[in-house]
């Protein structure tokens, strides 16, 4: 791999000037304004969750959207070249905080997944996604051809594998899946034959019902049956599909106002303020209210859709593209669970569901993807 | 250039492809939300207004208690809640004089009542009267249409058949706290009711089973229109113990009434098994099956002889002259005396320069081990304790049991004191004094026990020196008895010398412990309260300055079957106050009649 911040000319000291004053005028505004908007809707919305819970998650929410705003403005700031330089690193540094994860790692419902310094508890695996898309779009970068070949695509896998193989030992297999809208969608930009992504899902479809038939055990086959069809879990998954149901369709057009929701004010909805934060607002804000948060998501992804499009150099675009595959699979799967449309599973919603790690990942990732936007006029 | 060489257009020809088909599948989620919230809003908001689907506990039922025979001792009662949910009300005022109308309460208590519960939610249903009658039940559930707040909720209490006669091992049950709630690993719930003290809390994870749930669908008045789920409550564990509810009874008889304090512990030598235990004054567990009332809380804790405090377990005192069995065990075994060898009491003796008197003034005369534990002679054991010294003392004490937990299956054990030159220097500070050891020969001074250990020691001269797990649970997981290197033919004297206090004439308990055909042995103790010089006629004292007494024994004399541990705080000399006791009860154990004249 060549060494990419070397292969560009350091602009002369003269011209730090005008870069900095591009650097406010050129921010895409798409881009950051849905973020921030975002963020305020959900810092309104955490507090009208917990406003029954013990604990206001308010002001915790807020001083994370605040962390995180100081983290964006740094990812920003610096070139992502360096970050690519130093993926390498920050990979190990990834890989290592898994393996530490699994031996001082704090116990939190039922995966010990998160590492406690001083006060704080973060969630090692969110910061090494971070980390693995920074190295798989080095490596990806550093390829020169139309689709990627075998060897390369095994490469990229044995990339990621690593860190999936470390969380799912936490035991957090959710968390494990979690890495794979990444690399799907930084194998895709980066290009995968037809004739190749047929033969994998065929594949994938066989081994699934090899396992299904022969490779699990009744009980297993019970757990994944309760995943597709809560409705055979009606005190756990199935309880909470019908009362998430529920809120959001009483909240029919312009919904019962905020704080009113009684769904979430009565304590029917669970986790109410991390995965099924858009139930709280579907019921208090109505359709009117979803439709104005999926139309912020659509304009985040249009925007970072169109950063990476016109991104200085094919590093920057399959960062960009990693990046963004990643929050893309969030709001797909969060808010059709909300719904009723896909199996629950701890998937929080960028933004707006409240969650120190994941809260700050994602502002890390927007200004990584701003930075990228600021640097694609560097070398002309 | 650039531009060919990085296959740009392939990339973002890709990226509008994957961004067009996220867009679109984002518009198809707002299509789903469209569909939920528009076409089949109406249908959800009314499921939401009526709060229609609940989640319902289904509470395991607790497990019942039996004692050794198989009678119940502990069970489960209905008893009917009045819960009362605001939010459903039309006019508050109305509903509360109702309810007041057919409880037979003043209003007043009732608003009362609610205004406690102003914090609390509206939606969120609150107690508003507990036990009702099964008329009051009736009349609230005629009127259900008209109030709908009302509701009246199924509770199971506990019932203790014999009330305080069995609380000192059966505890009692109350609310858990945070604390509880924290270090329960998930077990407990908030509201949960948990053992506090007692068989109730050493055995609560068996015993409380595992809790169901079931969620329903409910109509506008809280009738129940179908059933979504359901996860069985799995009932606790029924537990078989090892108390004979005959020889409790016998033994509580005792203890009950004023100025009855004290403790008894009934116990088989051969396995640990506890036949009845006692302390007093005790609480009623029932008490505690529903909400403690204030003033009966204020008055056990107000109590000055501290009724919730487990005297058998929880209170340790110096053991008087029932120490001799150690001591006399401890010397044999040594061989510091033989049996043979005999002491002069003249009713005194010089230790140390100081002069040392015997109980008896007149003295014993000359006496060998046999004689001076049958007449409790204390110039002997001045003697042997001289020629032993603390350290030596210190270490039967504990082979023994002294100064270490039983490890009895019921929490808040106390380990009592073994007195030794280093605790003296660590804990008082100064070094130990001879003069002391001559005290402790006969149970006086720094040497504290409690009446579990008393049994537990007495236990050991009767099984011949097999350290026993007193244990209350049949089939509880014990460790095996324990055997301490304690010189067979000792025990045999020491055995031979106890059964000589009750059956010889002359012996100190001969009038007030002989149950015929029993052959039992035991051994007197009493402990001054305040010194000999003050002392008049035990009877004339007040009570709180009289000695407390003592009275350890177990029976037959040849392979024995149960020990008798008798404490009796302020009872006087042990003699009289402690051994008629542990006389009736080893008649109750044998079925042996005492009055037979009396008939």
């Amino acid at each position: 791999m060549q060494n990419i911040s070397k292969s560009i000319s350091i602009l002369p000291l003269a011209e730090e000037k005008p870069q900095r004053l591009r650097f406010l005028s050129s921010l895409d505004l798409g881009l950051a304004v849905s973020a921030l908007l975002l963020a305020v809707i959900g810092l309104a919305t955490v507090h009208s969750a917990s406003a029954e819970m013990t604990v206001d998650y308010f002001p915790r929410q807020a001083a994370w959207v605040g962390i995180g705003l100081v983290l964006l403005l740094a990812a920003v700031s610096i070139d992502y070249h360096v970050l690519l330089d130093l993926s390498i690193v920050l990979y190990a540094l990834g890989l290592i905080s898994l393996v530490a994860v699994l031996f001082i790692g704090v116990e939190r419902g039922g995966a010990a997944n998160w590492i406690q310094i001083g006060p704080w508890q973060f969630q090692p695996s969110e910061f090494a996604k971070l980390a693995t898309a920074l190295f798989l779009a080095r490596y990806l970068a550093s390829i020169n051809s139309r689709f990627l070949d075998l060897r390369q695509i095994f490469t990229v896998v044995l990339i990621v594998g690593l860190p999936i193989v470390l969380v799912a030992i936490e035991p957090d297999m959710g968390g494990a899946a979690m890495y794979s809208p990444l690399v799907a969608g930084m194998l895709l930009v980066a290009g995968v034959r037809m004739r190749l992504l047929v033969t994998a899902a065929l594949i994938a479809i066989l081994l699934g019902a090899g396992v299904w038939a022969v490779g699990m055990k009744p009980y297993q086959r019970q757990r994944v049956l309760t995943f597709l069809y809560p409705e055979s879990d009606p005190l756990g998954a199935g309880y909470q599909v019908r009362q998430s149901k529920i809120a959001v369709g009483s909240g029919e057009l312009v919904g019962k106002g905020y704080m009113q929701g009684t769904q979430s004010q009565l304590r029917f909805l669970p986790a109410r303020h991390t995965d099924f934060i858009l139930a709280v607002l579907a019921e208090e804000w109505g359709f009117v209210g979803v439709l104005t948060v999926l139309g912020l998501y659509i304009l985040y992804i249009r925007s970072a859709a169109r950063i990476a499009m016109r991104a200085r150099d094919r590093a920057g675009i399959l960062l960009v593209a990693g990046l963004l595959s990643v929050t893309c699979f969030h709001v797909l799967y969060n808010s059709a669970m909300v719904v009723g449309y896909l199996p629950i599973t701890g998937i929080p919603l960028p933004f707006l569901s409240y969650g120190g790690s994941f809260t700050m990942v994602s502002f890390i990732a927007t200004g990584i993807i701003l930075g990228v936007d600021l640097r694609r006029y560097v070398n002309r | 250039m650039r531009v060919v060489r990085e296959h740009r257009d392939d990339l973002v020809a890709r990226i509008r492809v994957l961004a067009a088909l996220v867009t679109g599948l984002i518009a198809v989620i707002a299509v789903g939300f469209w569909f939920v919230q528009l076409v089949r809003g109406d249908e959800y908001r009314q499921l939401a207004e009526e709060n229609r689907l609940r989640k319902l506990p289904i509470k395991a039922p607790r497990g019942l208690i039996y004692d050794r025979q198989g009678r119940l001792l502990v069970e489960n009662i209905p008893s009917y809640n009045l819960m009362l949910d605001r939010s459903r009300s039309a006019d508050l005022g109305k509903a509360v004089r109702f309810a007041a109308g057919v409880l037979g309460l003043p209003p007043d208590e009732l608003r009362g009542i609610l205004d406690r519960y102003r914090g609390i939610p509206a939606f969120t249903p609150v107690l508003l009267a507990e036990n009702l009658t099964l008329a009051q039940v009736s009349r609230f559930g005629v009127i259900s249409l008209e109030y709908p707040e009302f509701d009246v909720e199924v509770q199971h209490l506990r019932l203790y058949r014999h009330g305080a006669q069995t609380a000192a091992f059966l505890g009692y049950l109350g609310e858990v706290t945070q604390d509880e709630i924290e270090s329960s690993e998930g077990l407990y719930k908030p509201g949960d009711l948990v053992g506090k003290k007692g068989i109730e809390q050493t055995y609560d994870a068996v015993l409380r089973g595992v809790d169901g749930e079931r969620a329903v669908v409910v109509d506008s008045r809280g009738e129940l229109l179908d059933e979504f789920g359901r996860q069985q409550a799995v009932p606790g564990t029924t537990l078989k113990l090892t108390i004979d509810l005959e020889l409790q009874q016998e033994a509580a008889r005792w203890l009950e009434g004023p100025e009855k304090v004290g403790a008894i512990v009934a116990m088989d030598p051969r396995n640990g098994e506890i036949l009845a235990l006692v302390s007093s004054p005790g609480y009623n567990s029932n008490l505690f099956a529903r909400r403690l009332q204030v003033n009966d809380w204020k008055a056990l804790l107000e109590d000055p002889y501290h009724p919730l405090q487990n005297r058998a377990i929880q209170n340790t005192y110096s053991p008087g002259s029932t120490f001799k069995i150690i001591m006399a065990t401890a010397g044999l075994t040594e061989g510091v005396f033989n049996e043979h060898t005999r002491v002069f009491c003249g009713g005194a003796g010089t230790f140390y320069g100081r002069s040392f008197r015997c109980w008896k003034r007149g003295g014993h005369g000359s006496v060998d081990a046999r004689g001076a534990l049958k007449n409790s002679c204390d110039v002997y054991f001045y003697t042997l304790g001289q020629r032993m010294g603390i350290e030596k003392i210190g270490r039967y004490s504990r082979m023994f049991g002294l100064g270490e937990l039983t490890g009895i299956d019921i929490k808040g054990e106390k380990k009592g004191l073994v007195p030794s030159q280093e605790w003296s220097l660590k804990a008082r500070g100064f070094k130990w004094y001879p003069g002391e050891t001559i005290s402790v020969s006969i149970g006086q001074g720094p040497v504290l026990m409690t009446p579990l250990q008393m049994a537990s020691m007495t236990a050991m001269i009767a099984n011949g020196g097999y350290r026993v797990t007193p244990h209350l649970v049949q089939d509880a997981d014990v460790p095996a008895p324990v055997h301490v290197p304690l010189d067979a033919s000792a025990l045999k004297i020491v055995r031979e010398g106890m059964w000589a206090v009750v059956n010889e004439p002359g012996g100190t308990a001969y009038n007030s412990a002989r149950v015929p055909g029993a052959e039992m042995a035991g051994k007197t103790g009493t402990v001054q309260v305040i010194a000999q010089a003050q002392r008049t006629e035990a009877k004339a004292l007040p009570f709180k300055y009289r000695d407390h007494a003592w009275f350890t024994s177990f029976a037959p004399l040849d392979n024995p079957e149960i020990v008798v541990a008798v404490f009796a705080e302020h009872g006087g000399s042990g003699s009289k106050s402690a051994a008629p006791i542990a006389q009736a009860i080893h008649a109750k154990y044998f079925k042996i009649d005492l009055h037979p004249a009396a008939r």
